[in-house]
């Protein structure tokens, strides 16, 4: 090797090893503290509620990657229909990945705004109740509502591209042999994308455990904890209150990412039964 | 395959419900901006101001430093942006092309660093950027953001696909390999470079965690960070001001997204890969 590209190698990899150094690292400080303090960390976790902020994190996650893929999925499927018009309707969806999700997540404030907010406005109109974010179950489903407008927008694309690259003889010798959209979409899509779908449910499964800036502006974790995500709480714990702790949230903060973890490798596992 | 009329009314009709279902935050904001405050919190009035209040914009822009958030913001999203695409395609290439001890061990090192959410070693981020006198510092917000994970993994990916004759017709003909990096493999990613840049760019330009851990300070704060005053000092009466400011900040993004439109969608696929 040139000493030239060992220079290249060096000042590009070793400041990436470090990073990744410092993680890990990090990771053996949590490690260290658990073998000298005990378990009590995580002790004290779950003798304040962590049980609960788990419990919100699951009903989040789930409630969030639900409304994403069914979403994604059925606009992706109405726009890969052969129409003019709708290859060019793909752009509207980059919009709300893109934006700020500080200034979407104050939008939505305001759209929940008892009486003049446009949901409860509609809300009204329908004879339904309102949607209010200081009442805990109506803040949770506002929240996951909110989180799931801002990602369902990369599922429609991810699986446009996966749809578009569906072999067409495939789906032609089906029709030939009489199968109607709906079996069309049962019996020959649905499997062919089964390897996408497992790796966008990844994917919003671990953004929906990193939803941070729409709790933030929209409930700041309250009321009463309702929308206090396992993230939520180590930022509240570690920089939120003056009354936080650290090793809470880095105990937290080491069952999340045993969580993000242990749902990649579950649902990777996944994509490979069905495909082997 | 032809579909008949009414099928087709009914694609179109369903496809405008579902541009609608992206479009209705951005419209009730566009509204809401050019409203009076006493209208937003009107029940009965209506969903489009009658009366814009071109105003709303201007003082909007004047409540809070927006010049200054704009800059910092640029400052921070080129140089990390720069920084994911140096880094990532250096040490992708050079793990792609080359032998050196401990490869496979430091290549471990850096999947895992795509496994570790960031968030979950913010804690720890924080606490050595307060060792060293960091935070609320250029350098605390920037250094820590500098590599990419991804982005070397990627760069692997397709320079390991690349031809290897290219290189080697090269080297014969003289070339250094820094040269024959810059001149023959470099060119060939351009447009994965492109388009895990602009991905990069939107996705450091709305980084909002990060920021509001290592800085409290208006000097350095981003847009994101910055809009949050107008909830917190003004009050949360003042929404067709806070609509305004959202406004503000949507609309720079949302004009690059447009231009790059292709590029994003491209690499949002690349993010997508590392499931």
């Amino acid at each position: 090797m040139l000493p030239v590209l060992a220079l290249t190698v060096i000042f590009s990899v070793v400041p990436l090893v470090m990073v990744f150094d410092r993680s890990l690292y990090r990771g053996n400080i949590f490690g260290t503290d658990l073998s000298f303090a005990g378990l009590a960390n995580y002790r004290e976790v779950f003798s304040t509620g962590g049980g609960h902020v788990l419990a919100v994190t699951a009903v989040f996650t789930v409630g969030f990657v639900v409304a994403c893929m069914v979403a994604g999925f059925c606009i992706a499927l109405l726009l890969d229909i052969r129409l003019p018009g709708l290859r060019q309707v793909r752009a509207f969806f980059v919009i709300p990945i893109v934006v700020p999700p500080v200034a979407t997540a104050f939008i939505w404030f305001t759209m929940f705004e008892p009486n003049s907010g446009l949901f409860n406005r509609a809300l009204q109109g329908l004879g339904l109740p309102q949607v209010n974010l200081n009442t805990p179950s109506t803040a949770l489903v506002a929240v996951i509502a909110f989180g799931a407008w801002q990602f369902f927008g990369e599922v429609v694309l991810l699986y446009l591209a996966a749809l578009k690259s569906l072999p067409g003889d495939v789906l032609e010798a089906a029709s030939v042999d009489g199968a109607g959209p709906w079996q069309r979409l049962r019996y020959v899509r649905w499997p062919l994308l089964w390897h996408q779908t497992a790796l966008i449910l990844v994917l919003a499964t671990l953004n929906g455990l990193q939803t941070f800036t729409q709790i933030y502006v929209l409930t700041d974790g309250g009321p009463q904890g309702a929308t206090q995500t396992a993230l939520y709480y180590v930022y509240q714990e570690a920089f939120g209150y003056g009354t936080g702790s650290i090793g809470l949230a880095d105990a937290m903060a080491v069952i999340l990412f045993g969580i993000s973890i242990l749902v990649t490798l579950s649902q990777l596992t996944l994509i490979n039964r069905r495909t082997a | 395959m032809r579909m008949r009329l009414p099928a087709r009314i009914a694609v179109y009709a369903l496809v405008t419900v579902s541009v609608l279902l992206v479009l209705f935050p951005l419209l009730w904001m566009a509204s809401a901006a050019l409203k009076t405050n006493a209208e937003i919190i009107d029940p009965d009035s209506p969903l489009l101001p009658l009366h814009p209040q071109w105003s709303n914009l201007s003082t909007a822009w004047n409540t809070v430093p927006f010049g200054r958030f704009f800059l910092n913001t640029a400052i921070f999203s080129i140089t990390t942006t720069a920084g994911w695409v140096a880094t990532g395609m250096l040490a992708g290439y050079a793990f792609a092309m080359f032998d050196f001890p401990f490869k496979r061990v430091l290549f471990y090192v850096v999947l895992s660093g795509l496994m570790i959410p960031f968030t979950v070693v913010l804690v720890p981020v924080v606490q050595l950027l307060a060792d060293v006198h960091w935070v609320n510092t250029y350098q605390g917000l920037i250094v820590p953001n500098l590599a990419s994970a991804l982005g070397c993994f990627l760069y692997r990916q397709f320079f390991l696909a690349a031809p290897l004759e290219l290189g080697e017709a090269a080297r014969i003909d003289g070339a250094s390999e820094l040269r024959i990096f810059w001149t023959v493999y470099r060119p060939l990613a351009q447009p994965m470079t492109g388009a895990f840049m602009i991905i990069a760019f939107l996705q450091n330009w709305n980084n909002f965690l990060f920021p509001l851990v290592v800085t409290n300070s208006e000097k350095l704060m981003m847009i994101s960070q910055g809009l949050t005053i107008f909830e917190g000092q003004i009050s949360r009466v003042t929404y067709n001001l806070m609509m305004a400011g959202s406004l503000i900040a949507v609309i720079p993004v949302l004009i690059v997204a447009m231009i790059a439109q292709r590029r994003v969608v491209e690499g949002l696929a690349l993010g997508a890969v590392r499931g």
